[in-house]
């Protein structure tokens, strides 16, 4: 209760969790309200907002951009949220394992997972469209290691220190098995710094998608990508500005809406977290 | 002193089987190696008679030995799109990316560390809500977005600086301010809140009781116990600055080695991916392994 009445005055996670909500109604919805995304007319291209029934222009095709970008939503939405969820889930796993057992099974895991961590997410997603070609696969990839190797690393990090601390103590002396302490004990208090970076991983990923796919190596035409529909327009910025204006702003709600959330869980949950996560958070 | 030593081999151990990944499947990517260099009519037979002049038939392991073999002699191989030597282009490229990554880290620091100053010590006022406010926009804002804002602004409009290409000092202007914004804007978060974190500490108390004067504590005492993560922070940029070099180099047609990869991939001539992505892959590895000692020896707690 206490919790819920603090959060509700971080004007951080208001404010955020207020644009994130209406990215993801966009991004859910948008697609069945606004139409077909990919329907040209070539007669019809470069309107400006509140023309011949286009809500935010067209672009040079005569495509709806307002369509296109709640389609550019879902796939980043997509790419960024479920795919660093499922990292979480198993860096979490790795670096409670790795933290709590130790020995020679940490040491080769803290080896390759700092390796990996040395890598940018842009770089391993190029080396990974060089390997198997462009699309959105290898951005999918990349996101899931690298933010994979990024929770892993702080989870274990947290778990070295916690293991000497004396309710961790007390419960191994109290014969509970080692899965239960991972559970019961360990994970719980690893939860809080795993949220707070959680939602900075998103924000990376938000950008390295749209980067990729702006250089032409990610969602490849005629699906729409923020990132390739900010490139296509680029051509035109004197003529109409509004095919690459309209998803570069989304973009930027879209990591702004993140971050200030994870700044707000940061304030919320434990302050004293603030350097460990920009530490670990400067990705 | 044993702990640096051990963490060089594993380093250099993970290198070589990172290498030896990209370059594997790099590789096997596919019967699409062909299509740089001829045309979509070109028979199953041609193309197979193809990858065996290059070598593609031989075993992954023999085919590796020999490329670095070639890599450590200079012979680089050349481009399949423009047939160009790779080892003459290298270090043109090099030398950009060098120069655009240089200053993009000279600026990240002359600009952030100061600003996060500024903040921490004007913290709850205006100045420090407009500093932390820019900062994070500056890291919500991506940085292709801000490229194209800025070739907007002083290239189209204004007509100040050029939109891209290499021509001198003011064709490096808009690259490196664009390549900065996000070390920029992060910077100053750490240095903001190391500085508060020291602030709060027990030796400040100490030097004011002993009547220093606030701007020497701040400048001497407070700054130097804050630069251990701002030095951290240093080591790591280095690895950013590669990535998003990438993208920075090919909007604004930076000569670069980010811009020849990227265009290698997006025409698949493999010689160029082989030898960038091995080039980058060494270059962030020994990056993060100075930064690593760097940061041991800078450190006396962790110094052994």
């Amino acid at each position: 209760m206490n919790l819920l009445h603090r959060a509700r005055r971080n004007k951080q996670l208001v404010s955020g969790s207020v644009l994130a909500t209406i990215i993801v109604v966009l991004g859910v919805f948008g697609p069945f309200l606004l139409g077909d995304y990919s329907h040209q007319d070539l007669l019809l291209g470069h309107l400006p907002p509140k023309t011949s029934g286009y809500l935010l222009g067209s672009d040079a095709l005569g495509r709806d951009i307002a369509a296109r970008a709640v389609v550019g939503i879902r796939i980043s939405l997509f790419v960024a949220i479920s795919v660093t969820a499922i990292a979480v889930i198993i860096g979490t796993a790795i670096g409670l394992t790795a933290g709590y057992v130790r020995g020679a099974i940490d040491n080769l895991i803290t080896l390759i997972v700092d390796f990996i961590w040395g890598f940018p997410l842009i770089l391993v997603a190029v080396l990974a469209a060089a390997s198997i070609g462009s699309g959105l696969l290898p951005v999918i990839l990349a996101v899931g290691l690298v933010n994979t190797v990024a929770i892993a690393r702080v989870v274990r990090g947290e778990v070295l220190g916690l293991t000497e601390k004396e309710f961790i103590v007390a419960a191994k002396a109290g014969g509970y098995s080692t899965v239960r302490i991972l559970l019961k004990h360990l994970l719980p208090n690893v939860m809080p710094v795993v949220l707070v970076l959680s939602s900075y991983y998103v924000a990376v990923a938000i950008i390295a998608e749209a980067s990729l796919s702006f250089v032409g190596l990610g969602a490849q035409p005629p699906l729409p990508s923020l990132g390739q529909m900010v490139s296509d327009g680029r051509s035109f910025l004197i003529m109409n500005h509004w095919e690459s204006t309209v998803p570069g702003v989304v973009i930027f709600i879209m990591v702004l809406s993140v971050s200030l959330i994870g700044d707000g869980l940061r304030d919320l949950l434990d302050p004293r977290l603030r350097t460990a996560v920009e530490r670990a958070s400067s990705k | 002193m044993k702990s640096i030593i051990s963490r060089v081999v594993s380093t250099l151990l993970l290198l070589l089987a990172s290498s030896l990944a990209v370059f594997a499947a790099i590789r096997f990517s596919g019967g699409d190696v062909t299509a740089a260099r001829m045309p979509a009519s070109a028979s199953a037979e041609d193309r197979e008679l193809f990858r065996r002049q290059i070598g593609l038939d031989k075993p992954i392991l023999e085919q590796y030995v020999t490329y670095m073999g070639n890599f450590v002699t200079g012979d680089l191989g050349n481009s399949l799109t423009s047939n160009a030597k790779i080892s003459t282009l290298a270090g043109e490229k090099i030398r950009n990316s060098l120069i655009l990554g240089g200053s993009s880290i000279l600026i990240v620091f002359i600009v952030g560390v100061p600003l996060g100053m500024i903040a921490a010590l004007k913290r709850n006022t205006w100045i420090d809500t407009g500093v932390t406010s820019f900062s994070v926009a500056g890291m919500a804002i991506p940085n292709f977005w801000l490229a194209l804002l800025t070739i907007y602004l002083f290239a189209s409009t204004l007509h100040w600086l050029p939109s891209g290409g290499q021509g001198g000092f003011k064709s490096l202007i808009l690259p490196a301010l664009v390549l900065s914004a996000e070390g920029i804007a992060l910077t100053v978060r750490m240095t903001r809140s190391a500085m508060l974190e020291n602030i709060g500490q027990d030796f400040v108390r100490t030097l004011r009781a002993a009547g220093l004067s606030e701007r020497r504590i701040y400048f001497k005492h407070v700054l130097r116990n804050s630069l251990l993560p701002i030095i951290s922070l240093a080591g790591l940029r280095v690895g950013q600055v590669v990535g998003y070099a990438l993208v920075v180099e090919t909007i604004f047609g930076w000569p670069g080695v980010g811009q020849i990869l990227v265009n290698g991939v997006l025409r698949r001539d493999y010689p160029i991916i082989q030898f960038f992505s091995l080039l980058l892959v060494i270059a962030v590895t020994l990056g993060n392994l100075f930064a690593s000692i760097g940061y041991t020896l800078a450190n006396p707690r962790l110094r052994k």
